[in-house]
């Protein structure tokens, strides 16, 4: 049986002051797994991320990728990761092609492998014809799938990448996405932090939810979700009176949930079979002559099971 | 075991990186290039009547005798432009991208030090060409041309390894920017401009130990084909040795960056 692609264990990084960055953290990805790593800014995505990426030493604990000790096999670690950090750091005064070429090199490459290797990646993340042009002018979307390029140009194993969409507009997100699915689907093992419950929902296999340091739990989307809630139908009828009669007719599908006062015309049920269920309650309040306003199925999100195991809600969740 | 090709490589496309964004920056441009020029030309004009002055070595032109001076201002410049560029990297995290390629770390310092020793050479090369072009003449020689550039480049890359050690301690490029007016208080405790023998009592006692002081006079004696005016083997020993001990320094420095992180 093969490693896992990452495996943490009771990793702590204290920094100054005591505080604690990352405190008795345990996660294992396996290997070609896209793993959502989610969590507010400060709950410890970026730290955790330094210690996997060999940037931080941890305090005490021990974290292996691709089967290496990050600590005492650095070395090795570094050569199956790529990494794209958090902004993006690229020197705008290079290109894109003289910035893979360099990259090339730190990864041994020689010199026409690597402009070879620059040219290739250039195509895959659309970047030829800005190629030669200084980083300082791309877009952040530019800049972003220059990053990710960048990370790939040795063909890492376990690729990392930090928030890589943070501040990017939904076109350019979803391009992004839709090459990260791809690298997975070529065998590449994604290691992604986000803030934005959406991007994990869209990419992740598994999601794990970090806060305070520590993993407060670990899914798959479908998993996390089903444990905070089951789908419900959403009736919105035009007055309470109304409600109390689409109450009474749709009592006889399942328990009517108890009324929220906040909305005196809302009236949910559980939904077993999501949008199937949809067509039994359309039938009984057209039987019973209700006027309906609204009508749908809910399902939770991420983000209420975010609200249920942190205790607040996402930043960025919105932006998503 | 260390990988030389690999080392090779990496040293040249970090050396390559250094210069290429060295010319595109004019912040970097203008105290490397620009300044020693224009200061050479102001001290020229404003002081080559110091050369009637009773003491003052016989020399073909005030330009002649300076030459040497501007040479080992741009040199230092260029080492102090060394730390700003590093510490640039280090805010912006570039230099975290750098940390995460499986390269022998010392080669990281090395491959922007290299950088130094070729913005060092065609620097020193300009610098000559233009003050020969004004009326400098050089009558050590061609050989001596190049012995100067030499140890241009050396000490460019001493002062960088100074520079860069400051930012791989700090991490910052507003302090590495703040150092610039030092570069002077090096330069003018050294005989950039004067004789050694022409300068005050305290300043020619700080001067021997100033190891730019036997850089300068070394060069002048090679262009002027006149070991009075300095020793080169002095010269390049000073040269040498300051390199070692800051690229030490430096190495030292990003040891102790590694271990804080």
């Amino acid at each position: 049986m093969s490693s896992p692609a990452v495996s943490v264990e009771s990793l702590v990084r204290e920094f100054k002051g005591g505080i604690r960055a990352v405190d008795g953290l345990d996660l294992q990805v396996e290997e070609g797994e896209i793993y959502g790593f989610l969590g507010p800014n400060g709950a410890g995505k970026t730290t955790t991320v330094r210690i996997l990426t060999t940037l931080l030493r941890p305090t005490s604990g021990s974290a292996r990728v691709a089967g290496h000790d990050v600590v005492s096999e650095a070395d090795k670690v570094r050569r199956s990761i790529g990494v794209a950090l958090q902004e993006a750091a690229i020197d705008p005064l290079m290109t894109g092609r003289e910035l893979l070429q360099m990259q090339g090199a730190l990864h041994g490459l020689k010199r026409p492998a690597a402009r070879e290797r620059g040219t290739t990646l250039l195509e895959r993340v659309g970047l030829v014809e800005a190629a030669d042009r200084r980083v300082g002018g791309y877009s952040g979307g530019m800049r972003r799938r220059l990053d990710l390029a960048l990370a790939l140009v040795h063909r890492p194993d376990v690729l990392f990448l930090d928030e890589p969409t943070t501040g990017l507009d939904i076109t350019s997100r979803t391009a992004l996405w839709r090459e990260v699915r791809a690298l997975n689907d070529e065998g590449t093992t994604v290691f992604l932090t986000t803030q934005y419950l959406e991007e994990a929902e869209q990419l992740a296999d598994r999601v794990g939810i970090i806060a305070g340091g520590g993993l407060v739990a670990e899914g798959t989307p479908a998993d996390l979700k089903g444990r905070v809630g089951k789908p419900t139908v959403h009736v919105l009828v035009g007055s309470a009176e109304a409600a109390a009669r689409a109450r009474t007719a749709l009592g006889r599908l399942g328990e009517v949930q108890a009324e929220d006062r906040a909305i005196p015309g809302l009236v949910a049920l559980p939904a077993p079979d999501g949008n199937g269920s949809l067509a039994p309650v359309v039938r009984v309040l057209d039987e019973e002559h209700i006027e309906v306003e609204s009508i749908e199925v809910k399902s939770p999100t991420l983000d209420d099971v975010f609200l249920a195991v942190t205790g607040s809600k996402l930043e960025g969740a919105d932006g998503a | 075991m260390l990988d030389y090709a690999l080392v090779g490589r990496v040293l040249v496309a970090l050396s390559r990186r250094s210069v290429s964004t060295q010319f595109r920056r004019a912040q970097l441009v203008m105290p490397t290039f620009v300044l020693p020029l224009m200061l050479m030309a102001v001290i020229t004009s404003g002081t080559g009547a110091a050369r009637d002055l009773p003491g003052y070595p016989t020399v073909d032109s005030y330009l002649s005798f300076i030459i040497a001076g501007s040479i080992i201002q741009g040199a230092l410049l260029a080492g102090l432009t060394t730390g700003i560029a590093l510490a640039s990297d280090i805010e912006s995290g570039f230099f975290d991208r750098l940390l995460a390629a499986p390269v022998p770390r010392s080669t990281l310092v090395l491959g922007r030090l290299s950088g130094t020793v070729v913005l060092g050479v065609i620097q020193s090369a300009f610098f000559l060409a233009v003050a020969f072009v004004f009326g400098a003449s050089y009558p050590g020689g061609p050989l001596a041309i190049l012995a100067t550039i030499c140890l241009a480049a050396l000490t460019a890359a001493g002062i960088g390894g100074l520079a860069a050690a400051i930012a791989l301690r700090t991490g910052s490029l507003s302090l590495m920017q703040s150092i610039f007016p030092f570069v002077f208080v090096l330069l003018f405790t050294a005989p950039a401009f004067f004789p050694r023998e022409l300068l005050t009592d305290t300043l020619r006692d700080v001067a021997v130990y100033n190891p730019l002081t036997y850089v300068v006079e070394g060069a002048r004696g090679l262009l002027g084909g006149n070991r009075e005016l300095g020793d080169p083997w002095l010269g390049l020993a000073a040269a040498v040795g300051l390199l070692i001990a800051t690229t030490v320094l430096a190495t030292a420095a990003l040891q102790e960056r590694l271990r804080r992180t």
